[in-house]
């Protein structure tokens, strides 16, 4: 994918007050901020209308379903379509038919951020769903924060995302990119000395996704003794990984961890391949997760053994997840579910349970209710501090037998073995 | 030293094939001072057309070419006679705003057609090398490299040595002289484009092979083939094989000698060093319109 630059902050938006509006306003215009902001403030919100129990209940939400991002966010709205139907089939929300008004934000930060003013001020949706990426979720959660409308979101898990004082955001994962290793950190903790790697190599794209998950996990493993003797950052549209591999395979390490978003991870296995070197331990953060298309680029044999942490898995026995795979299955030909349509399900989970445990769809409410309470969603129970962070913990998955199995944490282990050293390439 | 030769060899694969994939932007500009934005959709048609014929049939990728190079050359034909030829005379910006619009209708059709996800051809050698001492040579890429020399070759042979060939030049250099000695500006635009959109017939189907697609990968390339041609000097065949050579060495010595971080920066630093004591491009020539403006 193409570079992604991390987007400058907005200002932080808090209470709309007359004072507070005023000042932020100068503001906006003194920093140059895109002026739709400081004009999404003006709109009336949507819980202040009447509202008649025969309306639809419209909730807003734009996706990059063109561009860069379209391939998760084509599956985000399929997790959102998918939960849609499942709602009203049972009788909708507050008694409600849902409707989705989607929207393309064709993944551009600009057109993100007009999209949810013009869903929120104009449309006046009733509520809103959080689209894909950090770098989108980025400003569109200022504009959801200055409207006040409770933004629940499926992809922006940057760290960045929780420094704004924000208190209408709510990331609908296990956790946050830097706490996403803490899973195999664990792992490799209850490993006898003698199993565990000694030297490990730290590749990673210069994704806010990718980065700070592997940064974390070097700082981490550093600390349990593992040596690192190689620790590098490429950019986004890097395309040729021979050279990376070149010099993994002189510095020969047990472990390789790298950050990869897709083709990166496809073109550093394949590189490694080329050379014959293949480590004792291999992880890689999303590219493995993308199931068929990541072991059709690799090879299926040499998927054997890589390692990668992820958000939901098809076979955990989490609430409503079965139904979740078996509509989805039904919906489009027998495929299986993405990770991200799951967990764009499960953003959708969240804002239901409040909006039904609230009553209505008082925003200040259902934030309020979000900041106490726990909900059960397919990727497992959710709950969240003051700033939007979720606070369990990711799946650690392997590849095993062609077919991805759940190693760790144990409650939700698919199976006891784990594979490990990795065999060689095939 | 072997990491140098190591490096060396790699920057000289990637770059081969970085040339091939860039020539067709430049042949066109070059001709009809269109700058062709679908290049780079037209490069990830080819690559899922050829995927589809890899797995239908077992059929070698980089052999599909066979097929594909037809193919697109009839697509960059009727492309030029139907929609292209309109903005003849026109403005660079405005060839720029069809062709984006033309790369946007392939995005979404690939879209549509053969769904939004990641695709790869695998063939046996996707992931073998040839050993040299203890230089590996990646099978992929030496025989992208390779097709990629043939093509190149091929084109130049085109362009020098047949009339056709000639009658395409002397439109670039001149198209009012070529006009009076009884060169067909339109056909020769056409055949042109065609060429330009068949030379992607080849490069699409290495790309399958080594680089994972999907359709809206086009965006990535157009922009490193647009770097190339810009810093070969647009309309110049030398100028884009030499642009592709200093993006391949760019990639691979940053990334041996450097950190990765930079490899992407040294490239677009030395297109903006060149264009400041050569603002033609390496081996660009001067447009008029410059000299009139300068």
């Amino acid at each position: 994918m193409s570079a992604r630059p991390f987007p400058v902050p907005g200002r932080p938006a808090g209470p709309d007050r007359p004072a507070t509006r005023r000042r932020r306003r100068l503001g906006a215009v003194a920093l140059g901020v895109v002026a739709v902001l400081t004009l999404a403030a003006c709109g009336s919100r949507p819980s202040e209308q009447a509202t008649s129990s025969s309306k639809p209940l419209v909730i807003g939400i734009s996706l990059p379903l063109t561009g860069d991002f379209s391939q998760p966010g084509g599956e985000a709205r399929r997790g959102y379509e998918i939960w849609q139907k499942q709602v009203n089939d049972k009788g909708g929300l507050l008694g409600r038919q849902v409707q989705l008004k989607i929207v393309d934000d064709a993944s551009n930060q600009d057109t993100v951020v007009s999209d949810y003013t013009k869903l929120i001020t104009q449309d006046k949706v009733d509520l809103v769903l959080g689209t894909f990426s950090s770098l989108l979720n980025y400003p569109a959660s200022a504009v959801a924060e200055k409207n006040q409308m409770a933004y629940v979101e499926p992809a922006g898990g940057a760290p960045n995302m929780f420094t704004r004082g924000f208190t209408y955001l709510f990331f609908a994962q296990p956790a946050t990119a830097p706490h996403q290793a803490d899973v195999f950190v664990n792992y490799i903790k209850t490993l006898p000395a003698d199993q565990r790697p000694k030297t490990a190599a730290y590749p990673t794209q210069d994704d806010p996704f990718a980065a700070p998950v592997i940064e974390s996990m070097e700082k981490q493993l550093s600390a349990l003794g593992v040596k690192t003797v190689y620790s590098q950052t490429y950019p986004a549209d890097t395309t040729n990984f021979q050279s990376i591999a070149s010099q993994l395979s002189a510095k020969k390490p047990d472990l390789i961890a790298q950050g990869a978003v897709f083709e990166d991870g496809v073109g550093l296995v394949r590189s490694l391949k080329q050379l014959n070197y293949s480590p004792k331990m291999l992880f890689q953060t999303s590219a493995p997760s993308n199931a068929g298309q990541y072991s059709s680029a690799i090879g299926t044999e040499n998927t054997e053994g890589v390692f990668y942490t992820v958000s939901w898995s098809q076979d955990a026995k989490t609430p409503q997840n079965a139904e979740f795979v078996k509509d989805y299955q039904a919906a489009y030909k027998g495929a299986d579910p993405a990770e991200d349509a799951a967990d764009a399900f499960a953003t959708a989970q969240v804002l239901q349970e409040a909006v039904t445990k609230v009553g209505s769809i008082d925003q200040t409410k259902i934030r309020d209710w979000l900041h106490s309470n726990e909900v059960q969603t397919i990727l497992g129970p959710l709950s969240w501090t003051d700033k939007g962070e979720p606070r369990g913990q990711f799946i650690l998955a392997q590849w095993q037998s062609n077919k991805v199995e759940v190693v760790a944490p144990p409650e939700v282990a698919t199976t006891q073995t784990v594979v490990n050293p990795k065999p060689d390439w095939k | 030293m072997a990491q140098l030769v190591q490096a060396l060899v790699l920057g000289i694969l990637i770059g081969g094939v970085y040339a091939l994939m860039a020539s067709g932007l430049t042949l066109i500009f070059g001709v009809m001072r269109i700058i062709n934005i679908a290049q780079g959709a037209f490069l990830i048609l080819v690559a899922t057309v050829t995927w589809y014929l890899w797995r239908e049939t077992g059929i070698d990728p980089i052999l599909a070419s066979v097929i594909t190079t037809p193919m697109m050359f009839g697509l960059g034909w009727v492309l030029y006679r139907t929609v292209v030829s309109r903005i003849r005379g026109q403005s660079a910006s405005m060839s720029v705003l069809l062709t984006f619009g033309i790369a946007l209708v392939i995005e979404g059709i690939l879209n549509v057609t053969s769904g939004n996800k990641f695709r790869s051809a695998t063939p046996a050698y996707f992931e073998q090398s040839f050993t040299i001492g203890s230089i590996h040579l990646p099978k992929p890429q030496v025989y992208g490299f390779l097709a990629a020399v043939v093509v190149l070759s091929g084109l130049y042979v085109i362009l020098t040595r047949t009339w056709t060939g000639r009658a395409i030049r002397a439109t670039s250099q001149n198209p009012s002289a070529a006009a009076l000695v009884g060169v067909s500006a339109t056909g020769t635009a056409a055949l042109a484009f065609a060429l330009g959109a068949a030379s992607s017939g080849v490069g699409g189907s290495i790309l399958s092979v080594l680089y994972p697609f999907f359709p809206a990968s086009h965006y990535d390339w157009i922009s490193r083939l647009l770097g190339i041609v810009v810093l070969g000097g647009l309309g110049s065949l030398p100028g884009a094989m030499v642009g592709a050579l200093v993006l391949g060495l760019a990639e691979t010595l940053t990334a041996t000698y450097g950190s990765l971080r930079w490899s992407t920066l040294v490239f677009y630093l030395v297109i903006m060093v060149v264009l400041l004591v050569r603002p033609q491009g390496l081996f660009g020539a001067r447009l008029r319109e410059d000299g009139v403006a300068a």
